[in-house]
């Protein structure tokens, strides 16, 4: 019986243990198929990177960090770093914070001013993204900036609510014990009693906010009413006497990833002024008239990245000055307290138009959520590993009339009294037929100073126009000089933006009345000082793209430059400059919205000897330009269901609602279903070499010219397999291949505004630099900076620089070689919900933003890798959204933007060619093909047009069913987030990322063996890959003795512990169990 | 025939839990062309297998008597093998459920996915109990 109980104990404790053992074991599979991203979020390190250092192989030697942030020792100074980035987000604020409106010399208010804070986002701000460029970590609220001295950060960690119901969290997990820093506040007396009832009401559910928050599609911005603050405090108002020198009341709207505002799409019983989310409720509209009787003075801020409905505000003689703060980012309130309190003269312009009506804006009829009225049992091709929702669409009809593009040039048309520009159509604010005044709130570039400024453009601009006789690529460039003289007695500095308008003939190619061409910004400028700044256009961006034009060999559309008189002018925004070009032009000043100045314009008689008609039709690598998505236009499947707004006819032509478009032709149909490539099995690849035994190694690359002959025998090194890992899984981890030395390596991360790595998590922890996690600083996470449309607004190219030289610095230290960032969409509408990671609605600007950044980055060794890529002009339905668009709108206006950072022509020289060296594609279609699977967008804009070498790497499993379209296409790798450890836990054949394709194939490493294209494609996307890898700072750490070796984090420890201790005592208690059951038999 | 015992009821329990794990592990690797499970052959075997490894733990200790070493060697692998369809149908689902729970919230599909996941895990995890506590228990009644 004794024998019995011991056998079922033994053999019940064996399958206990058996049971943990397999657990431990399959667990232990899965922990270590994840371990990059377990490694990332727990801080630890399980593969290390090893290189020895030696004279003839040195490491760590081809880009480092500045001395002013390394220690005497040469390790890295956490607090100079810190110190550093709340520098410069104050700086970035400073000079992107845009004041609007001024009466009175309201602004600025001296120090030891008592001030009442209004608005729950006074006291609960808005700094940065919920999902995308969020604010990390502790940070700098307004009132500390306008109170204080010294920061809190161990009581201000930044909070995120995630888009569709994810949860809070504070962003960093761990509470800050690290150092404090002194600042310099604005000096003001804040009214605590006004804090206390905004922190009580905060408290509750009701009006919870975080410093990251989601847009929504039915919006509740969350102000309390004034009963509820007199709930919370009923004697509050006996404080504003006291406090009464100036009321500040906050407004905000946020943006995020993945979600959009939505027409119409509001909370109920707000009373929302306009009924849409960008209009103030009941409430917000409360808090002004509460400022009122606080204070003669009444300030509001608009913290957004998108045009607010502030119409009544810019009206209200009561509300004495407005200013756009954006989202700030964690240290940005610095900067909005040294305008408020006169030590920094603002000098920033607007980002966006910013209209009384954001509905006014023609793309607005066709935004939101369209889908195709037979997509069910059409649409075949399902939503992808992400699910997104097959068979949306966004028709963009307004065509080259998006933003300030459209107010301003039916302005002039209005004046001109063409085009039927007066008619009603589109009208929403204005009484009668559309009128600008009444449309436009505050227009693009538009900003104001505590100073004033003359701009004098001095003499003829210096032309410079060329061909190269070899390629025929085009050169051709005017520079401006501009005398800009402060005028005012603050000192000040200003942005010197140049503008232009190319000559339009009524029924002729599409051209805006304005656009800007390029800008500069001035020092700061004492009272009555000068400066000349010369601004150097690309005459490129004032060509206009004629989709019909007859390029004479077979192909159509080219760009063109229409002989006539080109107009440029110097203003204050957009419409400033228009009005000094209609001045110029003699056009009716009783018409005119403003005042222009005939001297702040310039007039070229821009003759065929001049520039010729097709000087751009080549691009600047020789490349000739013709049409390459003629798939974007729906009329190209469908002809003549689609009308385009047309300044020959606004009334006529202005967008009606595309709502229930319906598939009817098989080529779109077939398209749509990703039916693109057909897969080869039988070409001839013998002469594509691979796996050869050349004997070069990847660290032997750097400094090699993309061109040069060594990466040939690199190239045919790589076996068919390694090139396949290397395009399917392109990071964050990225495969090693053995046959060129490279070895798998964690390299990418996001965001624009900072690495998302926490300083003590580096990816190189043996840098010499690298911060150990004992560094009581250890837990800064670098992601601080604001959301991008401030950086746009300080039409800075030097600042906008600064930030990406800084991230190329945080990079360093976080051991990140390629940054998925920074946004680079134009802002097609103000209800895109990621419009906070996206610069602007104007391509030049965003361009240069983007341009500046990446050079900045890459000059400490990280690659920036902007995105979407292109056409993400809404969130919603964005996983394969079709938007259908005119060539010449998806050229001069969302393209533009990328060309301008990819070309990066300012820091080209006879012997570099500059340019940014990644990108990431748009979730999105352009028409009826995936951006990611787009040969003429991929291939012959983006790289033989534009020239583009580099990582272009998928958006997060996009497109996985069509590996080899997305191969041929010219894409060069897929982001797939999470993979790691491969050849072994992670293969090609056992991806579930890739298991389902459209076409009948599975992937494996034999995939392609009969298809010569691709081989070849897959030969390019490796050189690009590693040629991009080559100009980063991992090379700082590769040389000939890199390998990786396996270490043993607690992590791996515990699993690898749990499975040794089960196995052993699983054996022990099977062999107890059998030695008793033999004592058992032999008893019986 | 014996009488089966606490641990032989376990066992078939295990045995019913197995199944529906296994049918259920099919279910979500097949509901969505995304989400399909790769060596879902090796998985569903594993998984039936461990379900005839625990019938025979039932059938065995009705011949053998209680703790025979066949019926003892199928409960250790029928547990092994429901680890095995566990582990490796979960080591799939993690990025589905990363992105489930931050920016992929919206993905309908994931999340029918993901809870006819859980189903088949629970059914597989509760087998494994079953079948470790039948390890201690007798399956068959004894006669004197």
């Amino acid at each position: 019986m004794l024998a019995k109980k011991k056998s079922g104990l033994w053999r019940g404790l064996t399958a206990l243990l058996v049971f943990v053992l397999s657990i431990s074991m399959v667990l232990g599979s899965v922990l270590e198929a994840n371990a990059g991203t377990i490694d990332t979020y727990l801080g630890t390190l399980s593969e290390e990177f090893v290189s020895e250092n030696t004279a003839d192989d040195p490491l760590y030697d081809k880009f480092t960090p500045p001395a002013e942030y390394l220690n005497a020792d040469g390790t890295g100074n956490s607090n100079a770093l810190i110190a550093a980035a709340i520098d410069l987000g104050r700086r970035e604020a400073a000079e992107g914070s845009v004041l609007l409106k001024n009466e009175n010399n309201a602004l600025p208010l001296s120090s030891g001013s008592n001030v009442t804070l209004l608005g729950i986002r006074s006291h609960k701000n808005l700094l940065g993204s919920s999902f995308g460029v969020k604010a990390q970590g502790p940070f700098i609220s307004l009132e500390q900036a306008l109170s204080q001295s010294k920061t809190d950060f161990a009581n201000t960690m930044s909070w995120s609510v995630g888009s569709r119901g994810a949860p809070p969290g504070a962003t960093v997990g761990t509470p800050w014990t690290g150092d404090e820093f002194e600042f310099e506040g604005a000096g003001f007396n804040l009214n605590q009693t006004m804090i206390d009832v905004y922190e009580n009401l905060s408290q509750t559910e009701k009006y919870t906010h975080y410093e990251n928050e989601p847009a929504a599609e039915v919006y509740d911005p969350g102000e309390p009413s004034i009963s509820e603050l007199e709930g919370a405090d009923s004697g509050f108002r006996s404080s504003f006497a006291q406090y009464g020198d100036a009321a500040i009341v906050v407004i905000a709207r946020p943006s995020s990833e993945s979600v959009d505002y939505l027409p119409g799409g509001v909370a109920d019983g707000l009373d929302f002024e306009h009924g849409e989310p960008f209009s103030l409720t009941k409430n917000e509209r409360d808090a002004i008239e509460l400022a009122k009787e606080c204070s003669d003075k009444v300030i509001v801020l608009i913290s957004s990245s998108a045009s607010v409905e502030i119409g009544s505000l810019k009206d209200d003689p009561d509300v004495d000055a407005i200013m756009w703060i954006g989202a700030p980012g964690c240290y940005g309130m610095l900067g909005v307290a040294d305008i408020l309190c006169g030590r920094v003269s603002p000098s920033g312009g607007l980002f966006d138009i910013f209209t009384a009506y954001n509905m006014s804006a023609p793309a607005m009829q066709n935004m939101g959520k369209m889908y195709y009225a037979n997509t069910e049992g059409t649409i075949t091709r399902s939503g992808g590993v992400l699910s997104f929702t097959p068979g949306a669409y966004a028709i963009e009809a307004e065509g080259m009339y998006v933003g300030y593009r459209y107010y301003e040039t039916r302005y002039y048309d209005c004046v001109a009294g063409t085009g039927k520009a007066d008619s009603t159509a589109g009208t929403y604010a204005s009484k009668g037929g559309w009128n600008y005044a009444d449309e436009v709130t505050y227009g693009f570039g538009y900003g104001l100073s505590y100073t004033t400024f003359d701009f004098d453009i001095q003499g003829e601009p210096k032309f410079e126009i060329s061909t190269d006789p070899e390629t025929g690529a085009p050169s051709a460039y005017a520079t401006f000089s501009v005398k800009v003289t402060n005028t005012g007695s603050a000192a000040g500095k200003t942005p010197v933006q140049i503008y232009g308008q190319a000559p339009y003939t009524p029924g002729g190619v599409e051209k805006p009345a304005i656009q800007l061409l390029n800008f500069e910004k001035t020092e700061v400028l004492a009272p009555g000082a000068s400066e000349t700044v010369d601004v150097k256009v690309d005459l490129q961006f004032i060509a206009s793209y004629d989709e019909n034009y007859d390029n004479g060999d077979g192909t159509k559309g080219t760009y063109i430059m229409d002989p006539g008189d080109y107009y440029f002018a110097v203003g204050n925004g957009a419409h400033d400059a228009l009005n000094h070009i209609m001045a110029a032009q003699g056009m009716d000043e009783t018409k005119m919205v403003g005042e222009g100045n005939a001297e702040q314009a310039y007039i070229k008689d821009i003759s065929e000897s001049f520039i010729s008609k097709t000087l751009f039709s080549v691009s600047k690598t020789g490349y000739k330009v013709s049409n390459q998505l003629p798939y974007a236009d729906w009329n190209y499947y469908q002809p003549g269901e689609v009308t385009y707004l047309s300044r020959n006819d606004w009334e006529g032509t202005y967008p009606k609602s595309y709502t229930d478009m319906t598939l009817t032709n098989q080529e779109l149909i077939d398209a749509l279903n990703g039916k693109i490539y057909d897969l080869k099995t039988d070409d001839d690849t013998s002469d594509i070499k691979w796996g050869q035994d050349n004997g070069v190694k990847f660290y032997e690359m750097f400094g090699k010219d993309y061109d040069d002959p060594m990466w040939d025998k690199l190239l045919d090194q790589l076996t068919l397999e390694e090139a396949m890992y290397i395009f399917t899984f392109g990071g964050p981890s990225i495969p090693g291949a053995e046959s060129i030395g490279t070895v798998e390596t964690y390299m990418t991360e996001n965001a624009g505004n900072g690495i998302a790595v926490n300083l003590n998590a580096s990816k190189d922890p043996g840098a010499p630099w690298a911060i150990p996690a004992s560094d009581p600083n250890g837990n800064w996470h670098p992601e601080v900076f604001a959301n991008a449309p401030m950086g746009a607004s300080t039409f800075n190219p030097e600042l906008m620089k600064e930030l990406g030289e800084f991230e190329g610095i945080e990079s360093l230290f976080t051991g990140i070689n390629i940054l998925w960032g920074p946004g680079l969409n134009t802002h097609r509408h103000a209800y895109n919900g990621r419009n906070g990671e996206y610069y602007s609605e104007d391509p030049v600007l965003s361009g240069v933003a983007a341009m500046e950044f990446a050079i900045g980055a890459l000059e400490y060794g990280l690659v920036a890798a902007p995105k979407h890529f292109a056409f993400n002009d809404q969130e919603s339905e964005r996983g394969g959204v079709s938007p259908w668009m005119t060539e010449q709108r998806a050229r001069e206006v969302e393209l533009r933007a990328y060309q301008i950072a990819f070309e990066a022509s300012k820091y080209d020289t006879a012997d570099f060619d500059a340019g940014m060296r990644g990108l990431m594609t748009s979730f999105s279609k352009i028409g009826a093909i995936e951006c990611t699977s787009s040969y003429g967008l991929m291939t012959e804009i983006l790289a033989n047009e534009w020239g583009f070498i580099g990582y272009a790497v998928t958006d997060i499993y996009d497109d996985t069913d069509l590996w080899t379209a997305v191969l041929n296409s010219g894409t060069t790798c897929y982001d797939t987030r999470g993979q790691s450890g491969f050849y072994k836990t992670t293969t090609l054949e056992n991806c579930s990322l890739f298991v389902n394709q459209v076409q009948p194939y599975t992937l494996s490493a034999k995939l392609i063996d009969g298809d010569r294209n691709l081989q070849l494609k897959l030969k390019d996307a490796a050189h690009k890959n590693i040629y991009s890898w080559t100009v980063s700072h991992l090379m700082n750490r590769y040389n000939s003795t890199t390998r990786i070796e396996t270490r043993l984090p607690w992590w791996r420890a515990l699993y690898k512990g749990i499975q040794i201790g089960s196995g052993v005592l699983a054996v022990t208690c099977g062999a107890m169990y059998v030695m008793s059951s033999m004592k058992k038999k032999e008893g019986n | 025939m014996k009488k089966l015992n606490i641990g032989g009821y376990l066992n078939i329990l295990a045995a019913l839990l197995g199944l529906v794990g296994t049918i259920l592990t099919i279910v979500s690797g097949t509901m969505s062309v995304d989400n399909k499970l790769t060596n879902m052959t090796m998985i569903v075997a594993a998984g039936f297998i461990g379900v005839v490894l625990c019938a025979l733990s039932v059938y065995t200790p009705t011949r053998f008597g209680n703790f025979d070493l066949v019926g003892s060697v199928s409960i250790w692998g029928a547990i092994a093998l429901y680890c095995y369809t566990f582990g490796a149908a979960v080591g799939q689902r993690i990025m589905l459920i990363a992105g489930l729970f931050s920016y992929n919230s919206g993905n309908t599909i994931g999340w029918n996915v993901f809870y006819v996941s859980v189903g088949a895990w629970a059914c597989l995890l509760v087998g494994c109990v079953c079948l470790i506590a039948s390890g201690f228990f007798r399956s068959v009644k004894e006669t004197a």
